[in-house]
């Protein structure tokens, strides 16, 4: 399920920024809705990756759940706060840590925040939803199960019968 | 926008003081000796190709780091910045989000891939994952094709900065520099290229960090930057600088999403000797690219505040603007130093395509073809020659092929690759049929419109670029093939394979 679900947000995402793409062809003036597609798009489609990559089976994602939607949320919601955030106007303007509000929500925000939570979070879910030394020794006795049919796995590598998985 | 990834294609100021002249000697002297050590350690196709499983997570970490970062970091990011204000940093933000999705995606996957299969290239798993020669084969070709068009464009960087050290002139400069990183890279193949990358690494992060502190200091804070900045031009602290927002957000989905891609990083993850120590890969490598980029954004920024304020003129070629700031500005020591890391990044990333090319040429064409080549370790070194020499050439051939060719590598290997290996290897869904078709539009798309544009035949509208387009159409074609073909070909893998995607 969280696959499935993965899949449709990093399909939906992508169609997303196919759209804010598309929009450049029409006629007239850029359209404003095309910098939310594309943002919001790729924010998607970066956090639906990661959760398709972290996802193991049936087993979901479990409490990943909570640092990619952090993410999603610092990722779209820096885009969104851009995009309608009027541009600095003068040497009056406040400054946070030394910039601009909108420089700052671009730097600090969706540059640097992101560092905060997702290396945390595969570091400290790594042993049990990533891999744990059952699933590495389970994924070596097939190496060796392997190793011991042929002599050149990487090029002709042992055709057992296929297994069919449920789409 | 994509060429900006790493064209370095006008001439540097002339560098050539004792100092730095002699630092870069250093170096250089550096790296032969690592390249003399690793040399004695490459004894089979495997140290050739993945350094035999064997590297730890610190060389993993700094090579990936200067496998990613050219000399653009160094010299034409800080010039984009310096022109185009806080939009070109959109290039870079992704930094804090790739390394952790990449290792989601595709780290695990393909170390124990590699294991099971005894992998060796980034088309090898793609091969493996869709049981089919055609799809290796072809991903391979887009390799090749993008691995060229990046090595000459580095080689001509190279080459520059080599003339502005020691006054070569650039022909000179592009054969010496490709001999250099030539003669490690046969001799000791990814195993000298790791660590070297690994004292190229720490070179270009402690010469960032450096950098970055002496443009703190001589634009009085950030806070004095951007109050400088803010009085004469405040729309270069807007948050898409002078770009528009589609451009700006292009930027961030291709070198966000497209860092999936990257063949010269992901097949890096062959080479750890223990999978568990990707447990802090994310971490260390976001922190070490963050660092060594303080310098992109910093000079940038302090240049244009210099210029700003009257106390510089504009200055006449953007390029110029790290090497302006740095022999104005900071000891000439620190100076010396980043001139080497500059050509420390470039010949990091040269290597990488050096073996990545070199394998796609011995390795995955032949199985492609349903050959193997007897002695690849030899038809390694001898391919890594002939790609050099071949890049070398086209580096140095009149008219702007070279800025052609450099154009299209990041945005070649993203839309190639990123759904056929990042997706693919997550979803037994997916398809040969999609993988080969995304493959193939990825290739097509690519080269049909980035020629189109170099020869001013036709060009997107502003803000889409072909890049970001192509690995658009490519993400989509590979979903919808695989919907298509689902009943005849979903779902067959083979065991090993589906237990290193299940896990």
């Amino acid at each position: 399920m969280a696959r499935r679900n993965a899949l449709l947000a990093l399909l939906l995402g992508t169609l997303a920024c196919a759209a804010a793409y598309a929009s450049a062809f029409l006629p007239g003036p850029p359209k404003a809705w095309a910098g939310w597609a594309l943002g919001i798009g790729t924010a998607v489609v970066m956090v639906a990756a990661s959760a398709l990559g972290a996802a193991r089976g049936d087993k979901g994602i479990g409490r990943l759940k909570v640092p990619f939607a952090v993410t999603f949320l610092i990722l779209a919601g820096g885009f969104a706060a851009v995009l309608v955030m009027p541009a600095p106007t003068g040497a009056a303007d406040p400054l946070f840590l030394g910039l601009p509000a909108p420089a700052a929500i671009v730097l600090i925000g969706i540059g640097l925040l992101p560092l905060l939570v997702l290396p945390f979070a595969y570091a400290l879910t790594f042993d049990d939803m990533t891999l744990s030394e059952d699933d590495l020794e389970r994924v070596r006795a097939q190496a060796r199960a392997l190793q011991a049919g042929t002599a050149s796995p990487a090029v002709e590598a042992p055709r057992a019968e296929p297994v069919e998985v449920e789409v | 926008m994509t060429a900006i990834a790493l064209l370095q294609t006008t001439e540097l100021p002339r560098l050539a003081q004792p100092t730095i002249v002699a630092v870069a000697i250093v170096y250089f002297a550096i790296v032969g000796a690592i390249g003399v050590w690793a040399t004695r350690r490459t004894r089979t196709a495997s140290d050739f190709f993945v350094a035999g499983e064997g590297i730890g997570l610190a060389a993993l970490t700094l090579a990936a780091m200067s496998a990613t970062l050219s000399g653009f970091a160094f010299i034409g990011g800080p010039a984009l910045v310096y022109t185009a204000g806080l939009g070109a940093m959109f290039l870079i933000l992704p930094a804090s989000v790739t390394s952790s999705m990449t290792s989601w995606a595709l780290a695990k996957r393909m170390r124990l891939l590699g294991e099971v299969r005894g992998l060796v290239t980034v088309p090898d798993a793609i091969g493996a994952r869709y049981r089919s020669p055609a799809a290796q084969g072809l991903s391979a070709v887009a390799i090749l094709v993008a691995v060229v068009g990046y090595m000459a464009t580095n080689l001509l960087a190279l080459g520059l900065v080599i003339d502005a050290i020691f006054g070569t002139g650039l022909a000179l400069g592009v054969w010496i520099g490709m001999a250099i990183v030539l003669a490690y890279s046969v001799a000791g193949g990814i195993l000298a290229g790791v660590y070297t990358d690994m004292f190229q690494g720490t070179l270009m992060a402690v010469a960032s960090v450096l950098v970055f502190l002496y443009t703190l200091k001589v634009g009085g804070g950030m806070g004095g930057i951007s109050r400088t900045i803010l009085e004469n031009d405040p729309g270069f602290l807007s948050a898409f600088g002078a770009m528009g927002p589609v451009a700006a957000l292009s930027l961030f989905f291709v070198f966000g999403v497209g860092s999936m891609g990257q063949p010269h990083v992901i097949h890096k993850f062959y080479m750890l000797r223990e999978p568990r120590k990707l447990k802090w890969y994310p971490l260390l490598v976001t922190v070490a690219l963050l660092v060594t980029m303080l310098l992109y954004f910093g000079v940038g920024v302090a240049m244009k505040s210099l210029v700003a304020g009257g106390e510089v003129a504009p200055l006449s070629r953007p390029d110029d603007a790290t090497p302006f700031f740095l022999l104005r500005y900071t000891p000439v020591l620190l100076a010396a130093i980043v001139f080497s890391g500059v050509a420390a990044a470039i010949m990091s990333t040269v290597n990488s395509f050096m073996n990545i090319g070199a394998a796609a040429l011995t390795h995955d064409l032949p199985v492609a073809l349903g050959r193997r080549v007897g002695n690849e370790l030899l038809w390694g070194r001898i391919s890594t020659v002939a790609i050099s020499v071949a890049a070398a050439f086209l580096a140095l051939l009149p008219g702007a092929l070279v800025a052609f060719l450099g154009i299209f590598g990041w945005g070649l290997f993203a839309s190639t690759l990123v759904p056929a290996l990042a997706i693919g290897l997550n979803w037994e869904g997916a398809t040969r049929e999609g993988a080969i078709a995304s493959i193939s539009v990825g290739l097509v798309v690519t080269l049909f419109f980035e020629t189109l544009a170099y020869f001013k035949v036709y060009s997107f509208p502003a803000g889409v670029t072909v890049s970001g387009a192509s690995l658009v159409l490519s993400i989509l074609v590979f979903f919808g093939v695989s919907w298509l073909t689902r009943q005849r070909a979903a779902g067959a893998l083979d065991p090993d394979v589906a237990l290193v995607m299940s896990v």
